[in-house]
């Protein structure tokens, strides 16, 4: 498969394949807003004894899908603001027996693969999947083109799908059959690292005779594993029906739900970034409390905590108590707050660029570099470097997209195709004149979704004014 | 380094929006920015962001421009810092007057220009030409348009050309002679009532009389010209790092020395008489100068790479013709203004084709 584009940058802070196990915390903090949900419809009252499992509250927008209680405890409502507060947790895991809920009438329409669905659905396992091209929750009871599976990351720094396979080997594979029993003949895409390693070759060996997986492999350069840059790689258009996307966890979420019929509220996440003291991966569940996690990990007072990725990850306000249910790791940066002095004639020793040889670090090896939240110079004109046209993986080209939004033309900035930017970041973070290139385009994408488009009604008048 | 930057605490408030200098704040704001670069933190994805910025940018054209300007030095004498200074602060004034009125920041860019506009011109140009030539070049070609990134001409060529056009006798006639030796003319100052020092013919204008300089001579610089295109060895010194660290984009530097090579190659295979040899015409004059660190400029070059060859391959072979079958014995200046011309139409093409190729993507 060819990529366009991509960069890798090498941050200090890369999580070791460690995985500890956090101590039981006294109390979970369950956050009702994440990225892609609010779990607005709170299903619990304040006071009540709720046993591991149980429906907490639902998300009516995105097909009601649950955020269950992570432990048995004492559901606090009102301790803190959007969150719903578990005390008292009991130690010995207490499991609920499932009432059998029956499955809404589309499901049992489709039959197995309907029941199937709507058990992910209640389980928490639904909300490990993607839709490829949006990013959103797909739509359930509904048979994709294709499924994506990945179990790289690329992103510094993501849960690797590496470590959270080696220890669950059978489990990932039989989640792979529960998948394609979601599937009538339509094709599994196991993504995986085009790396020569024991894990690898073990891996392959596994989904071996699996006729309808079909393996591909990546290099390792950010932003490979998007999901959407892997569909349109893949030759998987939208018109023909949407494309699910999971990551490793989410392949073992689905094994969790299916095998066991448990709840999938437990998560492997890496912890990482310049200013944490030990990187590495964590066992825990969602809610758990963020300062428990800040104490023991961040070595530096002035940081910030990312819940993702540096490229696509977002901050983690002061406000949000616990791990929210759709955090794949923590990175932490120290704050900018030193002054350089004559930054531009600085050598540069440990300043590695994307123009490589505007620093000596060139002359250096591979090194990690400790970067800061800095934006590292001050806003200019677009220069026109390219910078952003050779890194960018979608194929199009920013600078120019850059310059129609400019001068405020979103036609031509639709023409130019500016929908088709992934949001991977990786044009804002090369520009040397600090142009905020992937956040207007994320602006513009939403302005053109929201409003009817100028053009569509010209067209509509002419048409209209023809007709007359 | 501390008391420096308490000093600019304790000013801050005069440049602030009541203060008394409200007007001067760009200024205020270079000059704190030169020194201390600001601590910005990121409010928009993602969160960190590579070193590399404008002023770096800029400071590495300016080092890549060294070579050239110790070999003008070397081979024209001292003045050559001088007209650096006066282009400096002559232009630097025009800057700095335009970006109080149009209450912006002032722009790195300026620094490249005003360093490189002395080195096209030749070396005993009176000052006040070097300082006339510069605010025209920076105000008609440059501020007129919008400001840096937003003009179509390359600024420093604007104001060589209209220096060319409105004296045609001090900018073609008066040449220096190259100092000789182990220090050449690097502690002396020659101007032009130097009448031993002063020769009125550069190689491309003996050329056209039939005599052909030394290629050794032509390499290493110690011919007449403009201050800073006589030595091939600087201008490719600086020239690699430009292209090495992606500062000056490849594409139009191979574009022009490859079509001028080939073109003028085919030329004096068929008409040995009326185009000289090529190697001989790729060292003289301002080809190399002018395809290194005036073609490149990335605001009046296409934005597209497809552009880019397109703007290279005019440039070159507009400048094989222009030397040899005009009245002009030099023909970068034009060739790159008419590159300059067409850029945006170039663009314009590619970019259709570009988007045409796009229009299936999902």
């Amino acid at each position: 498969m060819k990529f366009k584009g991509g960069y890798n940058i090498a941050i200090e802070g890369r999580p070791s394949s460690d995985v500890k196990t956090l101590p039981e915390p006294e109390a979970l903090y369950l956050p009702l807003r994440t990225s892609r949900f609010a779990f607005s419809d709170v299903c619990v009252e304040d006071g009540r004894r709720v046993k591991l499992g149980e429906v907490l509250a639902k998300d009516p927008e995105n097909y009601s899908v649950p955020l269950l209680a992570p432990r048995a405890g004492l559901v606090r409502l009102r301790t803190a603001e959007n969150h719903i507060v578990l005390e008292d947790i009991a130690t010995a895991p207490q499991h609920l027996h499932l009432a059998e809920e029956t499955a809404p009438h589309i499901a049992r329409q489709m039959g197995s693969s309907g029941i199937l669905c709507h058990k992910l659905l209640t389980l928490g396992a639904w909300q490990f999947f993607y839709d490829a091209y949006s990013g959103s929750l797909p739509e359930p009871f509904r048979i994709p083109q294709a499924i994506i599976v990945s179990t790289a990351s690329c992103e510094p720094f993501l849960a690797r799908g590496d470590v959270q396979i080696r220890r669950e080997l059978q489990a990932f594979s039989k989640g792979l059959e529960y998948l394609q029993s979601l599937l009538e003949y339509q094709p599994i895409y196991l993504v995986v690292p085009d790396i020569e390693s024991d894990f690898a070759w073990q891996l392959r060996e596994n989904v071996r005779g699996y006729a309808w997986i079909r393996i591909v492999e990546i290099p390792l350069v950010y932003p490979n594993d998007n999901f959407t840059i892997l569909a349109r790689n893949l030759g998987l258009k939208p018109e023909n029906g949407p494309v699910w996307a999971l990551r490793t966890e989410g392949v073992l979420a689905v094994d969790r739900a299916l095998t066991a019929s448990e709840p999938c509220t437990a998560r492997i996440i890496s912890i990482g970034g310049p200013a944490v003291k030990t990187a590495e991966h964590l066992e825990t569940v969602y809610g758990y409390p963020l300062n428990k996690i800040v104490d023991s990990y961040v070595s530096e007072t002035d940081v910030r905590i990312i819940s993702g990725g540096v490229f696509t990850g977002s901050t983690i306000e002061a406000k949000q108590l616990g791990l929210d249910s759709e955090c794949s790791g923590l990175t932490v940066l120290p704050e900018a707050t030193e002054r350089e002095f004559l930054a531009f004639a600085h050598p540069g020793w440990r300043k590695r660029s994307y123009g490589k040889w505007c620093f000596l670090s060139a002359l250096r090896g591979e090194f990690q570099e400790i970067p800061t939240t800095a934006v590292q110079g001050e806003e200019r004109a677009c220069i026109s470097c390219n910078f952003c046209e050779e890194v960018c993986p979608a194929g199009i080209m920013p600078h120019l997209i850059h310059k129609y939004l400019y001068n405020d033309d979103l036609d031509e900035a639709e023409r130019a195709r500016v929908d088709l930017c992934v949001g991977c970041g990786l044009c804002s973070f090369v520009c040397p004149s600090k142009i905020e290139l992937a956040a207007q385009f994320a602006d513009a994408q939403g302005r053109i979704r929201r409003e009817p488009r100028p053009s569509e009604e010209r067209g509509k008048h002419h048409s209209e004014e023809a007709t007359l | 380094m501390k008391h420096l930057l308490n000093l600019f605490e304790k000013l801050r408030p005069g440049f602030e929006k009541d203060g008394k200098f409200a007007a001067f704040k760009p200024v205020f704001d270079a000059a704190e920015h030169v020194f201390f670069a600001p601590s910005t933190r990121t409010k928009h994805l993602p969160h960190v962001r590579d070193p590399l910025d404008v002023k770096r940018f800029m400071s590495i054209v300016i080092l890549a421009l060294m070579p050239v300007e110790i070999a003008a030095v070397y081979f024209f004498g001292l003045r050559i810092v001088l007209m650096i200074a006066v282009s400096y602060i002559a232009g630097g004034a025009v800057e700095v007057l335009f970006a109080i009125i149009r209450k912006e920041q002032i722009n790195e860019g300026f620094l490249v220009t005003g360093f490189i506009f002395p080195l096209i011109l030749p070396p005993t140009l009176p000052l006040w030409m070097v300082a006339v030539g510069i605010v025209f070049g920076v105000v008609v070609g440059k501020e007129l348009f919008g400001g840096t990134g937003r003009n179509l001409f390359n600024p420093a060529l604007v104001g060589r050309c209209f220096l060319a056009l409105s004296y045609p006798a001090a900018m073609s006639a008066v040449w220096l002679s190259p100092g000789t030796g182990f220090v050449g003319r690097a502690f002396q100052y020659v101007d032009a009532t130097d009448v031993q020092a002063i020769t009125s013919a550069t190689p491309l204008i003996l050329a056209k009389q039939g005599q052909l300089a030394g290629l050794s001579d032509l390499f290493l610089g110690r011919i007449a010209g403009s201050a800073g295109e006589t030595s091939a060895l600087a201008i490719l010194l600086g020239g690699l790092l430009l292209l090495i660290s992606r500062v000056a984009n490849w594409r139009p530097v191979v574009g022009i020395l490859g079509s001028f090579a080939i073109l003028g190659a085919v030329l004096h295979y068929v008409r040995p008489d009326s185009f000289g040899p090529v190697l001989w015409h790729l060292f003289a004059g301002g080809l190399l100068f002018g395809a290194f660190y005036m073609a490149t400029d990335p605001v009046t070059s296409p934005i597209t790479n497809g552009g880019r060859w397109v703007y290279g391959i005019l440039i070159g072979v507009a400048t094989v013709l222009i030397r040899n079958l005009t009245g002009y014995v030099e023909g970068v200046m034009f060739a790159i203004l008419l590159g300059n011309i067409c850029a945006p139409v170039i663009d314009e093409v590619v970019i259709r084709f570009r988007l045409w190729r796009l229009r299936d993507e999902r």
